[in-house]
């Protein structure tokens, strides 16, 4: 009887997620995607684990999981500089399209092939695992305190932002196929671009109409205005797909306008999201590794290392090295992309669509699909540090400081904090606090040095190694940067 | 401080051949090595290559101003380079650089470095001075420019 029933739930919910956060810390350092952690702690506590919760309610699963998907897209584009669209929106854009239809048919072509599953099935397995994350890239690399130079991370991260709504489609469309028998044809792709027009469409008329709603709106509490960007991000998803669109796109594409635009209440609606986006994560991982029965798992143990590996090993890299060649990369960073494509809950959570759909053979499907995604997790997921070291792509970024300042207001101010690094190679090092040439309306607030906070005054000397936040309009910026180098925030 | 004190005639090329950012690095540091021979131009690429490391001195509206601080010089020296076609420096507004004004400071004379980086980027502010420079035919008119730009009030 109420509220037991309730109670019950909560405290299963808070001891699955709390120990999903205290065991997060852990599994970075062994380089391993903190998401393989989450799922790991929600099959143990499933009907196969000692936990032995029974849970195999797909239709939920599915709900959840793509709810979660639309927060965690819409951070990643909240936090997409546009300077990166720019910079890798054709390599990305290829990879997502062409890129996702090749590694689907190549691994399809293995399935049928050694594997034996008639075409509908193998390309309905192609499909489903053929899109990237980059978030479990990034969180590996994190883990090892790397960072990516700057090509190749963007080129993967908003690569990995535009793949989901090609990979759906696809699904979508070949699950319908499994259960009616209908031929493929040139109908597929026409489908698969209408909804990307669609999607893409509504989504730039959404993100648009969002930032001047933002712009105009005036709330007596701050923390209305993510309730707001939240409403956005749903009607960026729900309508577009209501009208055959893509709403994985559109909710990515509504995000990076946002993101783009100076906001009210900015810094606290981009943490708000930062919350949900990881609380997403979380959820649907523990709820996918619940929703798997570990001992069937079992049964597809040789299809599903066989086809990890041959994704990781062939169809990935021949379908990056197609799409990457026209972009005269350097054939490290084309190794690279081709070795590092993550697979995250989204395969999961689309197998979970053959089965609702009730296609016959769709629940081999679905285990041999969190097979692969496990495998994936492992290799290539835990040589990401490694490789990245092997091949050079480590950038020398430097530590974040340990203090941050900034500016909280619910109203557009006239100026802004930015954060700089004082490396050994820029102009400002050693320089006195009195010597450097603000522009008028600019100053230095604060120097952070080490554990050490500073209060800049004219006789401070600036050291390498300092971090320093400098108030100014945004239109000294250029000179600032001049001065300092890039920043941080950026 | 006058530019002319370290911005020599000798030191500016009225066309530069370089098309890729290295190029640009590599032929400004010859240029500068042509007007002072004591300097190294291995070293010259080395330092203004780390500075571009931390983000690009394109500061936008097709300028540049590349700089880096080398150990062992006496006084602050510059070079000043015009291309004519323009060229991809990473720069901030992502629109083609012209105009790359590279200086070189020595070590623990940061107050005069950062005025001079000060000085310069207010020079080229103004928009019509920029045209006037891209329409002179010689470095010498160029040179003249400049020094004539530095001396208005």
């Amino acid at each position: 009887m109420e509220p037991l029933p309730t109670a019950f739930l909560l405290v299963v919910a808070g001891l699955l997620m709390g120990l999903s956060v205290l065991l997060s810390r852990a599994s970075g350092r062994f380089g391993l995607p903190v998401a393989m952690l989450f799922l790991g702690i929600g099959m143990a506590a499933g009907s196969d684990g000692p936990g032995g919760i029974e849970f195999s309610d797909y239709g939920f699963a599915f709900r959840l999981g793509t709810v979660a998907l639309v927060l965690i897209l819409f951070d990643g584009g909240l936090n997409t500089p546009l300077a990166a669209v720019r910079a890798a929106i054709r390599p990305a854009s290829l990879l997502a399209t062409v890129g996702v239809v090749a590694t689907a048919a190549i691994l399809a072509l293995a399935a049928h092939l050694v594997f034996g599953f008639s075409w509908p099935v193998a390309l309905l397995l192609g499909a489903i695992v053929s899109s990237t994350d980059a978030a479990a890239v990034f969180s590996v690399l994190r883990g090892s305190g790397l960072h990516l130079k700057r090509r190749v991370g963007t080129t993967l991260e908003l690569e990995s932002g535009l793949n989901d709504p090609m990979a759906v489609i696809l699904t979508m469309a070949l699950t319908q196929n499994l259960l009616q028998g209908e031929g493929l044809g040139w109908r597929l792709l026409l489908d698969a671009v209408v909804q990307m027009v669609v999607g893409g469409g509504l989504g730039l008329a959404l993100g648009w109409g969002g930032r001047q709603l933002l712009k105009r709106l005036r709330l007596q509490a701050a923390g209305l205005y993510p309730v707001m960007t939240l409403a956005l991000a749903f009607l960026a998803f729900g309508l577009p797909t209501l009208f055959h669109g893509s709403g994985f796109l559109s909710v990515y594409v509504v995000g990076v306008l946002l993101g783009n635009e100076t906001l009210r209440y900015r810094t606290g609606l981009l943490r708000v999201h930062d919350a949900l986006a990881w609380l997403s994560q979380v959820a649907m991982f523990l709820v996918l590794g619940l929703l798997v029965y570990p001992e069937q798992l079992l049964e597809v143990a040789w299809v599903g290392l066989g086809l990890s590996l041959f994704l990781a090993f062939i169809a990935r890299p021949v379908a990056v090295l197609l799409c990457l060649l026209p972009f005269r990369f350097p054939a490290g960073e084309i190794l690279y992309t081709g070795w590092v494509g993550l697979r995250g809950a989204v395969p999961i959570i689309l197998a979970t669509f053959p089965v609702l759909a009730g296609a016959q053979g769709a629940q081999a499907i679905f285990n041999i699909v969190f097979f692969i995604v496990v495998v994936n997790g492992f290799i290539p997921g835990a040589t990401v540090p490694w490789v990245t070291r092997k091949l050079g792509l480590a950038a020398n970024v430097p530590e974040p400081p340990p203090a941050v300042l900034e500016i909280a207001s619910t109203q557009l101010l006239n100026g802004e904090l930015s954060a700089f690094y004082i490396d050994a190679a820029s102009a400002t090092a050693g320089a006195r606090i009195s010597e450097l040439p603000f522009p008028p309306e600019s100053a230095a607030m604060l120097i952070v040095r080490g554990l050490e906070l500073l209060a800049p005054k004219g006789d401070t000397v600036l050291q390498a190694g300092d971090h320093v936040y400098v108030f100014s309009r945004s239109e000294d910026l250029p000179f600032l940067r001049l001065m300092f180098g890039q920043r941080e925030d950026e | 401080m006058r530019i002319s004190e370290f911005l020599s005639p000798q030191a500016v090329i009225a066309d530069m051949q370089a098309r890729t950012k290295p190029e640009v690095l590599r032929e400004l540091s010859a240029a500068l090595v042509r007007a002072h021979p004591q300097l190294q131009e291995e070293k010259l690429v080395e330092v203004l290559r780390e500075r571009e490391k931390l983000g690009s001195t394109g500061i936008g509206e097709g300028v540049a101003i590349p700089h880096g601080k080398l150990p062992g010089m006496t006084q602050l020296l510059a070079t000043f380079g015009v291309s004519r076609e323009g060229l991809d420096f990473e720069a901030i507004d992502g629109k083609p650089t012209h105009l790359f004004f590279a200086l070189v400071a020595p070590e623990n004379s940061a107050g005069v470095h950062l005025k001079a980086l000060a000085r310069i980027s207010r020079l080229f502010k103004n928009p019509r001075f920029r045209t006037a420079i891209l329409e002179a035919p010689t470095a010498a008119d160029i040179h003249a420019l400049i020094v004539q730009e530095d001396a208005r009030p």
